[in-house]
């Protein structure tokens, strides 16, 4: 595998670098009303030097950078110590649905004030009775003069404490399970939505539960065909699980810490963590670039979501078992790293879909 | 166990069944119930003889107590005030126990500043531990600076050790607290300047081993009572049609945290020599770490939730670890004393 980057690319490096080295600064938790809208600032600053979702089309606010100067960009991002991205859901997860089942009408409103921070988006996906078991959710939208009526409540919904809007799944029709679900956006702030914000395990709000009652939706926001919801979502669940909601960027850095602090606290008892962690690291990072031409997608993300999830967990571990107390710049992404394993499908489910779909296993 | 020890056992049960609230609890000033601790004395769960005010329980019987305790994840000072009373024994001191076991068998809170990782006395007459910096004069002038010192903020009575002898320090002591992830177990950091400390005998490193085993024995109530709460859970939780505990790649991992638990607890029975007591210390952490991440991974997004439990078991699980001495310190200790 050739790493060794072109002109263009080196270029675009090196002005990334340069640049978050200029306005990085430590935010407040976006889990608090402050810290989410010093993050949508910072949103806005980054989309102003078009670096928001640089892969994206100009058009929509992006330079129409390849998936190799993305990756970059999440390695340079992450290694600056840049604030965690509050607006992920949007551009990782329901942008690139916009894109493979989207109109054009729906790209051209939605994208640019998604890229700008402007409009922060939320998953509204699991329900009480609806987490790992996805397709048995029972939220529904029901037929109105141009539109849906949405009714039921959806959960662990990221950021939905203060977003503006958010995306999910609705069940239009009673029959099947799968079929009869529908993909559609709505507005967060509409008559009829209350957003109950609920505790993490670090005490502040980093989800939400939903509850919709009787909440219009135009014609125009639903994605993809009536009770075609669940071949659209899993497009989504792919990027959830595979490399864009976490690129390696994120893990190499992170092990870099790790490494760091070794150096700083040597334990000799903890050699070979801080050296797997590292590897481990390293191996996404490669087999990120090795699958660059053919990115994972649908079972295949399965695979990565399951390993970088562990390697997180494992990472974090260390690091406090370095520190034999937990420090505050682990503190955070130690306990985020628990809800991992959970969130995007819990990784019982992608063993499952590993062993059924790539493994042709039996049911 | 005895019938005594049974009595006993279910005794604490019921009390905490009924009256402990570690909500409530880690939201009061001091952090713990103090009518509860007061119940507690009661029942007589502090290792105390009867000659010296004391019920006659044993370390074991204390032992017992602590399990109820971590499985409640209940605020109390009993590790405390245990570990305290029984350096106090061993350092022979007729006049100092008469004086002060009575007190603690009442409930007054004491606190032991002690050298968690010493393997043996030494000589030094300083303050040898890492957690204890800019150690001076051994004699009765007591400098330096403990962290994690259990109730060390609200002990009435505070003993130190250097590793070498025990002292009473009632003067010249900052004492804060400091709170850590786990909101359910009290810790300060102490700072000594000078302070008087009266010397009340030797230091027996026994009480580290007792120490160990006293956590130990928490550690497992927790980590049963952790996985009790998931193996409910999963009974109750339905997706794809049926209870997610009828998965057997659930029920494989639930089967395996039970062995864990179960040789946890033979671990921390067997807990009476310095070996058996690091032992324990090393396997009982890494079984409650273990059984808490587990917790939190089978149950899901509400594992992830203030409002759950879970969360509160992970952190006691962590904090566990780490107090006394890490698992890495002890497999240190346990590495020397076997080659030895």
């Amino acid at each position: 595998m050739d790493l060794d980057l072109d002109a263009a690319t080196l270029e675009f490096q090196a002005e990334v670098r340069s640049w978050l080295a200029g306005h990085v600064r430590p935010l407040s938790s976006m889990d608090t009303a402050a810290g989410f809208e010093e993050h949508r600032s910072w949103e806005r600053l980054l989309a102003s030097e078009r670096l928001s979702v640089v892969s994206w089309p100009e058009a929509f606010g992006g330079r129409n950078a390849s998936l190799l100067q993305w990756l970059i960009f999440e390695e340079e991002y992450h290694a600056s110590g840049a604030p965690g991205r509050v607006s992920q859901n949007g551009i990782f997860l329901l942008a690139p649905t916009l894109f493979a089942h989207g109109t054009d009408e729906q790209r051209a409103r939605i994208l640019p004030p998604m890229a700008g921070g402007d409009e922060v988006w939320a998953q509204a996906w699991s329900e009480p009775e609806a987490g790992s078991d996805l397709a048995s959710l029972r939220s529904t939208a029901v037929r109105c003069e141009g539109g849906w009526l949405l009714r039921g409540q959806k959960t662990w919904s990221s950021r939905a404490a203060f977003a503006d809007r958010a995306f999910g799944l609705f069940r239009t029709s009673a029959e099947g399970r799968h079929r009869g679900l529908t993909y559609l956006m709505f507005d967060l702030r509409a008559d009829g939505v209350t957003v109950r914000p609920i505790n993490q395990l670090d005490g502040e709000p980093g989800f939400a539960e939903i509850f919709l009652d009787d909440v219009f939706v135009p014609d125009r926001d639903v994605i993809g065909a009536v009770g075609d919801g669940w071949r659209v979502a899993m497009s989504t669940a792919g990027n959830e699980r595979g490399l864009s909601l976490r690129s390696p960027g994120r893990f190499v850095a992170a092990a870099g810490r790790l490494v760091e602090l070794y150096r700083k606290n040597p334990d000799p008892a903890l050699r070979d963590r801080v050296v797997d962690a590292w590897i481990g690291a390293q191996a996404y990072r490669l087999h990120t670039f090795g699958s660059l031409a053919n990115p994972p997608a649908g079972p295949a993300a399965s695979v990565t979501k399951v390993f970088w999830s562990e390697l997180d967990l494992a990472l974090h571990e260390t690091a406090l078992d370095l520190l034999g107390e937990v420090a505050p710049g682990w503190r955070d992404g130690w306990l985020f790293s628990l809800a991992g394993p959970i969130y995007a499908g819990t990784n019982e489910i992608q063993r499952n879909v590993i062993a059924e779909r790539i493994l042709g296993l039996p049911r | 166990m005895t019938p005594e020890q049974l009595a006993l056992r279910d005794a604490v049960r019921s009390l905490l069944g009924k009256h402990s609230d570690v909500r409530a609890a880690i939201e009061t000033p001091d952090g713990y119930d103090e009518d509860l601790w007061a119940r507690l004395c009661d029942i007589g769960v502090l290792p105390i003889p009867e000659r010296y005010g004391g019920s006659g329980a044993g370390i074991a019987e204390t032992a017992l107590a602590l399990e109820e305790l971590g499985r409640t994840l209940t605020p109390s000072p009993l590790l405390s005030s245990a570990i305290a009373a029984q350096a106090l024994l061993a350092s022979g001191n007729e006049e100092a126990c008469t004086r002060l076991l009575p007190r603690i068998a009442n409930g007054a809170v004491a606190a032991l500043v002690w050298p968690w990782d010493t393997a043996e006395v030494t000589a030094t007459p300083v303050l040898d531990h890492p957690e204890i910096t800019t150690a001076a004069a051994a004699s009765e002038s007591l400098d330096g600076t403990a962290r994690h010192v259990l109730y060390g903020d609200l002990a009435e009575i505070l003993l130190v050790s250097d590793g070498v002898s025990l002292f009473e320090v009632d003067d010249d002591v900052t004492r804060e607290h400091t709170p850590t992830m786990d909101q359910t177990r009290r810790l300060a950091t102490i700072q000594l300047s000078g302070a008087s400390g009266t010397r009340l005998g030797p230091w027996s490193s026994g009480v580290r081993d007792i120490a160990l085993a006293a956590l130990a024995a928490e550690q497992v109530g927790a980590a049963a009572r952790a996985l009790e709460l998931t193996v409910e859970y999963t009974k109750t939780r339905v997706q794809f049609g049926r209870p997610i505990g009828s998965f057997q790649a659930l029920k494989h991992r639930m089967a395996d945290l039970h062995v864990l638990v179960e040789t946890a607890q033979s671990a921390a029975l067997a807990a009476t020599d310095e070996v058996s007591a690091a032992v324990a210390k090393v396997y009982c952490s890494e079984a409650f770490c273990k059984v808490a991440a587990e917790m939190i991974q089978l149950h899901g997004g509400i594992a992830i939730t203030w409002e759950h439990d879970a969360h509160l078991y992970f952190k006691r699980a962590h904090g566990s670890a780490q107090l006394f001495g890490s698992p890495a310190d002890h497999l240190d200790r346990l590495a020397k004393l076997v080659r030895a």
